[in-house]
């Protein structure tokens, strides 16, 4: 990677310019840390609430580098031979029956098994070259010749052998496939992991990367995001809507609604033609952005107060 | 490595951040690319590069602060008359000199100074700290400034001795500054060791004696050690998980490849979670402890397939509910103050205890049930029902009898320990962190 696009990443300012350009707005901790790890060519873990972005992070800066985004969705039971790579056994399968008589031919002259053997052994090669292997995400994106940016999603949801795996190809960019040799990477892939908390990663993971702790934004980053993501919309809907979220945030509920919910609640405002909250907007669209019937009764049973907090504001 | 930097991370490790010997590499990394002039930036970047959990953030933040916080400045200036020390006499030094003369930026110098060659981050304890000052001002040259007034007043003329006072005031400010400095020195370094020896003093504490205020820490060494558990024993788990070649299996399901062993079979062994009945002693004497040991029991609930608590004082109620409705903490306040329980916080009575649970809950006990109870079997002369016990020995898998009174007290005065006792699979002794731990390996 750090062949490539040292004209992006001159300055912090630059990187934060750009990603808004590209439509995602970074704080300046996203944005020092997004440009430390190209500097040092070190992965980041994005840890954080479920939907505060940190999947659109790794989506925006493949797009702002131009390179492709490489994704690798972890979940319990992930294996080598998912993520890195696998022989296409069924093409395998497949060219020996139909090179059959080619086969018979070059053995034909040979009598006795060891020769035969022997004359089959200067062509094994050919059913496991780079042809009949699948490369999965891990090699894939080593294999990108102008990088490509590695996200490996919900890597707390990975089991812990994969992790150790993970920590090998993640410190030297290299794999080595028995049959084939060890591919390096030509250029380092930009890696992002991202992790939900469910477990708690190793110390070693941990350590090889740089950490990014995303939390919900301040309501004034929250409107700007809103207002990026879902052009058109009115100032003071926009307003209100992110103090009403906001509000809703300090109640105690099950599923806190995020960013990516505010969105959605946004756009189904714009396409209801609304330019401001009232009180039974609220009400018949509260399911967009609380989604445990507990929580909608609660919020349900609070709204008129928490609606003239959020209204006041704007 | 730069100093600064250096210093920072060994403040980062004494407040309890795990900074590895990689991770200072990075830091000075950083540092480099971004430079000291932007201190937002700078505290960001090393926030990427150093503090690894939202927990090791807040620290992180914490003494990122304390740390780059500037220096207390040396703010107020002597009332110094003109002419006074002006004159640059090779026989006063140089500390008198700058005392007299007004010069704060000098002091401060000096101090910064003085600090690198006592190496205050060396302090430790706080035991230490009159140490470190004496240190420091020596180095500065007390000793020259002690002679030096000492001389000053011995000359006895009026000027000499309106000096000598001034020296002293000025020697005095310094000693608080010298102090206040070690004070900081001590904060930012000294965090680890104080609280290692804190950590070991509390696990090896009889919990009855804790005082209210150590909770919190108490807290965090269960936090730890619940965590250490864990790890240890899902580890074993995966382990055991593995099995032999399952011979009938596998030639069942390869009838399709001629019986040629493609897809091969495993025995799986079963994962033996313990389901676990825990009945405890409410009553003022081991309350402390039954506080700790459900906190541990239900933070371990990943490797404990099932819990059901019982408290009992004077009779017994099940409370394994008040545990699902409210959250841990809450809930242990709920059980040692009884509010909306049916229970009886009268004197303790073992037996009608055992008989409230024989009646109650006899019909769950399996064969896979591990029983604790946890009391000091002190009955108040009643009726100890041994009976039951048998009985509840005999119906589950292990009984656990967890007694908080050392052995040697077992038996004497109302204690029905020594009737008890042929009747548990285990008994211990159990007042402390180190023993509860010990109980818990026991266990899973």
């Amino acid at each position: 990677m750090k062949n490539f696009h040292e004209e992006k990443f001159t300055s912090i300012e630059t990187v934060q310019l750009e990603f808004k350009q590209a439509g995602y707005i970074c704080s300046r901790q996203i944005a020092t840390t997004v440009y430390l790890a190209y500097h040092l060519c070190k992965p980041i873990l994005v840890e954080g609430p479920a939907g505060v972005g940190k999947t659109e992070l790794a989506k925006t800066a493949a797009l702002f580098l131009g390179v492709p985004l490489i994704r690798l969705q972890c979940y319990e039971g992930l294996d080598e031979s998912k993520a890195l790579y696998e022989w296409k056994y069924g093409k395998q399968l497949l060219y020996t029956q139909l090179l059959r008589d080619k086969l018979d031919q070059i053995i034909k002259g040979e009598n006795g098994l060891d020769r035969s053997i022997q004359r089959l052994h200067q062509y094994d090669d050919i059913f496991f070259s780079m042809d009949f292997l699948e490369p999965r995400p891990l090699l894939k994106a080593i294999q990108e010749k102008r990088g490509a940016v590695l996200l490996v999603d919900e890597v707390d949801k990975s089991d812990d052998e994969f992790e150790a795996f993970l920590l090998e190809v993640l410190s030297d960019f290299q794999v080595s496939i028995p049959e084939v040799g060890t591919i390096a990477a030509v250029s380092k892939p930009f890696v992002f992991l991202t992790s939900n908390n469910t477990r708690e990663l190793s110390e070693a993971l941990k350590r090889r990367c740089l950490h990014l702790y995303i939390p919900f934004p301040d309501q004034k980053l929250e409107r700007e995001i809103v207002r990026i993501k879902v052009p058109g919309i009115s100032e003071r809907l926009e307003a209100q809507l992110v103090a009403f979220i906001h509000e809703v945030r300090k109640l105690d509920i099950k599923k806190v609604p995020s960013i990516s919910e505010s969105i959605d609640w946004a756009r189904v405002l714009m396409i209801l033609h609304v330019d401001k909250l009232d009180v039974d907007l609220i009400h018949d669209t509260l399911n967009t952005f609380v989604k445990f019937e507990e929580d909608v009764k609660l919020i349900k049973e609070q709204l008129r107060g928490l609606a003239e907090k959020a209204m006041n504001v704007a | 490595m730069d100093r600064t930097l250096e210093s920072f991370i060994l403040a980062l490790r004494g407040s309890g951040v795990r900074v590895s010997v990689a991770e200072s590499i990075d830091a000075m990394h950083v540092t480099d690319l971004i430079g000291y002039g932007d201190r937002g930036t700078l505290k960001s970047a090393l926030s990427a590069a150093l503090a690894k959990t939202l927990a090791e953030k807040e620290v992180f933040h914490l003494t990122f602060d304390r740390f780059f916080s500037a220096d207390v400045p040396f703010d107020h200036a002597y009332d110094i008359e003109e002419g006074m020390g002006t004159e640059c006499d090779e026989e006063i030094p140089l500390i008198a000199q700058m005392i007299l003369s007004g010069n704060m930026a000098g002091l401060a110098v000096a101090m910064s100074q003085a600090a690198l060659s006592v190496d205050v981050t060396g302090i430790q304890f706080f035991t230490q700290k009159g140490l470190f000052i004496r240190r420091l001002m020596q180095q500065m040259g007390l000793d020259e400034l002690n002679d030096y007034i000492r001389s000053l007043r011995a000359e006895g003329d009026d000027d000499s001795a309106r000096s000598a006072g001034l020296l002293e005031q000025g020697r005095e400010d310094l000693t608080d500054r010298a102090r206040n400095f070690v004070e900081r020195q001590y904060d930012l370094y000294a965090g680890s060791t104080t609280e290692g020896m804190m950590e070991s003093y509390l696990r090896n504490a009889r919990l009855t004696n804790i005082e209210q205020h150590h909770y919190q820490q108490i807290r965090v060494i269960i936090r730890k050690m619940v965590k250490n558990l864990r790890d240890l024993h899902t580890r074993r788990k995966k382990g055991a998980k593995r099995g032999q070649l399952d011979f009938k299996k596998t030639m069942r399901s390869n009838i399709a490849y001629q019986g040629l062993p493609f897809d091969t079979r495993w025995k799986m062994k079963k994962i033996d979670r313990p389901k676990i009945m825990v009945l405890c002693d409410v009553s003022r004497s081991v309350s402390t402890i039954v506080r700790f040991f459900l906190l541990i029991l239900y933070s371990l609930n990943e490797l404990i397939e099932k819990i059901d608590t019982f408290i009992f004082c004077s009779n017994l109620v099940e409370v394994s509910s008040i545990f699902e409705k409210y959250d841990l903490e809450e809930a242990l306040v709920r059980l040692q103050t009884g509010a909306d329980l049916d229970i009886w916080m009268g004197r303790t009575d073992y037996g009608q205890s055992l008989r409230d649970f024989w009646e109650g809950w006899s019909g769950s006990l399996t064969n896979k049930t591990t029983i604790i109870i946890l009391g000091d079997a002190r009955s108040n002369f009643g009726e100890p029902e041994v009976g039951i016990l048998k009985r509840m020995q005999e119906r589950s898998k292990r009984l656990i009898w967890l007694n908080p009174e050392t052995p040697s007290l077992w038996g004497s005065g109302d204690s029905e320990m020594k009737r008890y006792l042929p009747f548990c699979h285990i008994a211990r002794e159990c007042n402390t962190l180190n023993h509860l731990e010990k109980v818990m390996h026991a266990l899973l």
